[in-house]
């Protein structure tokens, strides 16, 4: 398979299981999947097709009960957690439907917190956490803390805290769930301009119709199974 | 590194758990301070107390009792003197002393010897001579019928021996110095001169009886005539030269006239003259004591010197009231100093005057005597109680200094060997005797203190833990997001338990407070703890039971309980509480690490 070496992510036979209440949950139920570095993807599918179950996958969050998951030519099933959590940490950049930032850290402080250990000192974290605010049109409100900024805007800190390791991926879970239409589509822009120009990796979880067309790869889910993929472009 | 300030945040956002866990650890701190500082004050009261020998520059104290210990030497001793006075013929000189013996050699000898067979005769001399004094005629106090009052100064069983034996310890290698000292039981009798000393003798007499027999019958008159004639008897009739063989008695005059008489007469006649001594016999009669109005009470008199102000039975820092005695001779010998309990039982303050045997004294001070077993109530000079009591040149106590404390048990037992019949006590021995509230507070906060503060200190940890544990579940998503960012379990362990080190350092501050406030208390109530110590020798002696005086020599002190804080303790108090931090930020951080990453993807609402 010397042709998918340039995949980032490669899901053959992927199935999750969960044992819930005696009875089994096939989350997931035999998925093949390959992405390739630098592709817009978007993930759709109805509540309880597997998205969300994909996407931990793909965060190095979770394992599947079955199949082979490998991200950049590794493969995540039976890695530990501490390997996972490498992974998670040096490649990956996560952007949650309610933001999550820390309430009690500024802006530049909730990017700081992101950034891994071996990246310099306290002050160089502290320059770079600034420069990636930057980069997402934050720089003034650096020193406000989350509540004193609007959804939008809270969501452009987390999108520069999921770059805070340069990762090779952002997974995007409902990144404009909360967000009025405008600003929505801010941020929807700001994602597709962080693949066009830094050429990162973008895969964005929603159910959002008007979301997933901005993609230029559209995978829909349907009781844990792929029911299309408009392919890599 | 975790983020102290992420930590201090996270604190001061969830501030009212924040400070119920603090104050969860605080009151465990709080408690553990008070508890340790309570045991540390009553380890200073022990101190206090327990080293009474110390307290007074003294480490061994030497006396002569007439046995190994105070309580065998009052038991036996306590009963010769009174099982003299029912045999009073026994060893009875002609002093007509009240007691036995009046000092005389004889009275030793008496009933008292038998009774003191166990005791080896060299005490029971020593000890009978030592209390010769109560075995006084009251008689001699004055006409029978006036009042008297008077002090006798009784050695009870702590025997006095010569002021010489002072050098003899002293020149035991180690010893520092030595004061000597005499202690003395005082009876302090007032009451009416008796006025009947009865002696009764019986038995011995010689009775002479005299009786008249019946006329001699006509018969007898022919007999006794015929009789007389046929012994040549009366001058008008002839007879015989008179036989000089029958006249034993003789003197009778009338020639031998008289010896025929005796021959000639009846029988009956004979037998009538002769003289009847009467067997000789002992008739006991009890004489009761005579009954006297005499009241008695007693008191301990010491007699130290009074050039030695820091060592001795009593020293300038015990003085509680008033001055030290007047270092002229002169002037302290009409000087006493007195022990506040007794000052306080008989209403007595510095500037009084207490008359003793016609001379008043001057109380110059007043005294609180440290737990030797040998406290006094009534000071005097050295000089002037040996005059008192005279035993002018003798003491009863060497109180003994040592260069080096570990040399006391071996300098014990030096004087011991160079003065045979010594009781040889150290400081350690006293504190071995000590009983009451302060040991039963020591025992109780050693046992129940100590478990008490486990407890609290768990129960304190137990809320900690909880509490954080409640704080992790809240932020389930916080810490997932921290964990999808890459934050590795040991890193959210750090940030946990970093937050609750900020507690427990805060919980730690707020105890200290808290045992400050219980240290404040504890003086502000400060509670009275006495001490009871048998006593070395001096307790219930021969003469106090000879006045029907049971024990009561036991030298009770009372402490004040304070509950000292010191650095260490409030090192153990910040110890104990990081620990319940630490505690409860590693089993919160380790139950946050086991939360999956992917919690926070979840829609929580």
């Amino acid at each position: 398979m010397s042709d998918m070496t340039a995949n980032l992510y490669l899901l053959e036979s992927v199935e999750r299981r969960y044992e819930r209440g005696g009875s089994t949950v096939h989350a997931l139920r035999g998925i093949d999947l390959s992405i390739a570095e630098g592709e817009l993807v978007a993930v759709e599918g109805p509540s309880g097709s597997g998205k969300s179950t994909l996407l931990q996958l793909l965060g190095a969050m979770d394992t599947p009960t079955a199949g082979r998951v490998d991200f950049d030519g590794v493969s995540m099933a039976g890695a530990s957690d501490k390997a996972l959590t490498g992974m998670r940490r040096d490649a990956i950049g996560f952007v949650f439907q309610q933001f999550n930032l820390i309430p009690t850290l500024t802006a530049v402080e909730n990017v700081e917190i992101a950034i891994g250990r071996g990246t310099g000192g306290k002050v160089e974290r502290r320059t770079r956490a600034a420069e990636l605010l930057g980069t997402v049109g934050l720089s003034e409100r650096g020193d406000h803390l989350p509540g004193r900024l609007s959804g939008g805007e809270q969501q452009r800190v987390a999108i520069a805290r999921a770059l805070a390791n340069n990762p090779r991926v952002v997974l995007a879970d409902e990144p404009t769930g909360n967000l009025d239409s405008a600003t929505a589509h801010e941020v929807v822009d700001l994602l597709a301009g962080l693949n066009t120009t830094h050429g990162v990796t973008v895969i964005v979880v929603t159910h959002d119709g008007e979301v997933a067309s901005r993609m230029r790869r559209r995978v829909r889910l349907r009781s844990g199974e792929i029911a299309s993929d408009s392919g890599a472009a | 590194m975790p983020s102290f300030r992420y930590a201090g945040n996270e604190l001061r956002r969830r501030a009212s758990r924040t400070v119920l866990t603090a104050l969860g650890l605080a009151a465990g701190v709080g408690l553990v301070m008070g508890i340790v500082g309570v045991s540390a004050g009553l380890d200073r009261a022990q101190q206090q107390v327990l080293s009474p020998l110390g307290s007074v520059g003294t480490d061994i104290l030497v006396t002569r009792t007439v046995a190994a210990t105070g309580t065998a030497a009052t038991g036996t001793a306590a009963t010769p003197t009174p099982s003299a006075t029912p045999t009073p013929a026994a060893g009875q000189g002609g002093a007509g002393g009240f007691f036995a013996g009046g000092g005389g050699p004889g009275g030793r000898n008496g009933g008292g010897a038998a009774a003191l067979a166990s005791l080896d005769d060299a005490d029971a001399t020593a000890l009978l001579n030592e209390n010769s004094s109560v075995i006084t005629d009251l008689s001699k106090l004055g006409k029978a019928g006036t009042k008297f009052t008077h002090d006798f100064f009784l050695a009870g069983t702590l025997i006095t021996f010569p002021q010489q034996a002072v050098d003899t310890v002293a020149s035991v290698p180690g010893v520092t110095s030595v004061t000597p000292a005499l202690t003395l039981q005082a009876q302090h009798q007032t009451g009416t001169v008796p006025n009947i000393v009865a002696e009764v003798k019986t038995g011995g007499e010689t009775l002479t009886s005299t009786t008249r027999p019946a006329p001699l019958t006509s018969s007898e008159q022919a007999a006794f005539r015929s009789c007389i004639v046929a012994n040549g008897g009366f001058g008008d009739a002839p007879g015989p030269a008179p036989s000089p063989g029958t006249r034993p008695g003789g003197g009778q005059g009338g020639g031998g006239g008289f010896g025929a008489t005796q021959k000639c007469l009846p029988k009956r006649f004979q037998e009538y003259q002769t003289n009847v001594v009467t067997p000789l016999r002992t008739i006991q009669q009890i004489v009761n004591p005579p009954a006297t109005d005499t009241t008695s009470s007693s008191y301990t008199a010491a007699g130290v010197d009074p050039a030695s102000v820091s060592t001795g039975l009593i020293t300038k820092a015990n003085l509680s009231s008033g001055s030290w005695f007047s270092s002229d001779v002169v002037t302290n010998s009409g000087q006493v100093l007195v022990s506040t309990a007794y000052a306080t039982k008989q209403k007595i303050s510095v500037g009084d005057k207490l008359p003793i045997n016609g001379t008043s004294y001057a109380v110059v001070g007043l005294v609180n005597p440290t737990l030797t077993g040998n406290t006094a109530d009534v000071y005097f000079t050295l000089a002037q109680l040996q005059k008192n009591a005279t035993k002018t040149g003798r003491v009863n106590e060497v109180l003994v200094k040592v260069g080096n404390a570990s040399q006391v048990d071996a300098v014990a037992a030096a004087i011991k060997k160079a003065l045979p019949g010594a009781q040889v006590v150290t400081g350690k021995d006293v504190a071995d005797t000590v009983t009451g509230s302060l040991q039963n507070a020591r025992d109780l906060a050693s046992r129940l203190g100590g478990a008490l503060a486990v407890i609290v200190l768990l129960a304190a940890f137990v809320i900690a833990v909880l509490l954080t544990l409640s704080s992790v579940a809240k932020r389930v998503r916080e810490i997932g997001t921290l964990r999808a960012l890459g934050w590795s379990k040991g890193r959210v362990v750090g940030q946990i338990v970093t937050e609750t080190t900020g507690i427990g350092l805060l919980g730690g501050a707020l105890g200290v407070g808290l045992g400050y406030l219980a240290s404040i208390a504890v003086a502000q109530f400060s509670p009275q703890l006495t001490a009871t110590t048998q006593g070395v020798a001096a307790g219930a002696s021969t003469v106090s039971s000879l006045f029907g005086q049971v024990g009561g020599q036991a030298v009770t002190r009372n402490v004040q309980l304070t509950a000292p804080i010191t650095a260490g303790t409030i090192a153990l108090g910040m110890a104990c509480a990081l620990m319940g931090g630490l505690l409860a930020g590693t089993i919160g951080g380790w139950r946050a690490a086991r939360l999956s990453p992917a919690v926070a993807l979840r829609d929580l609402g």
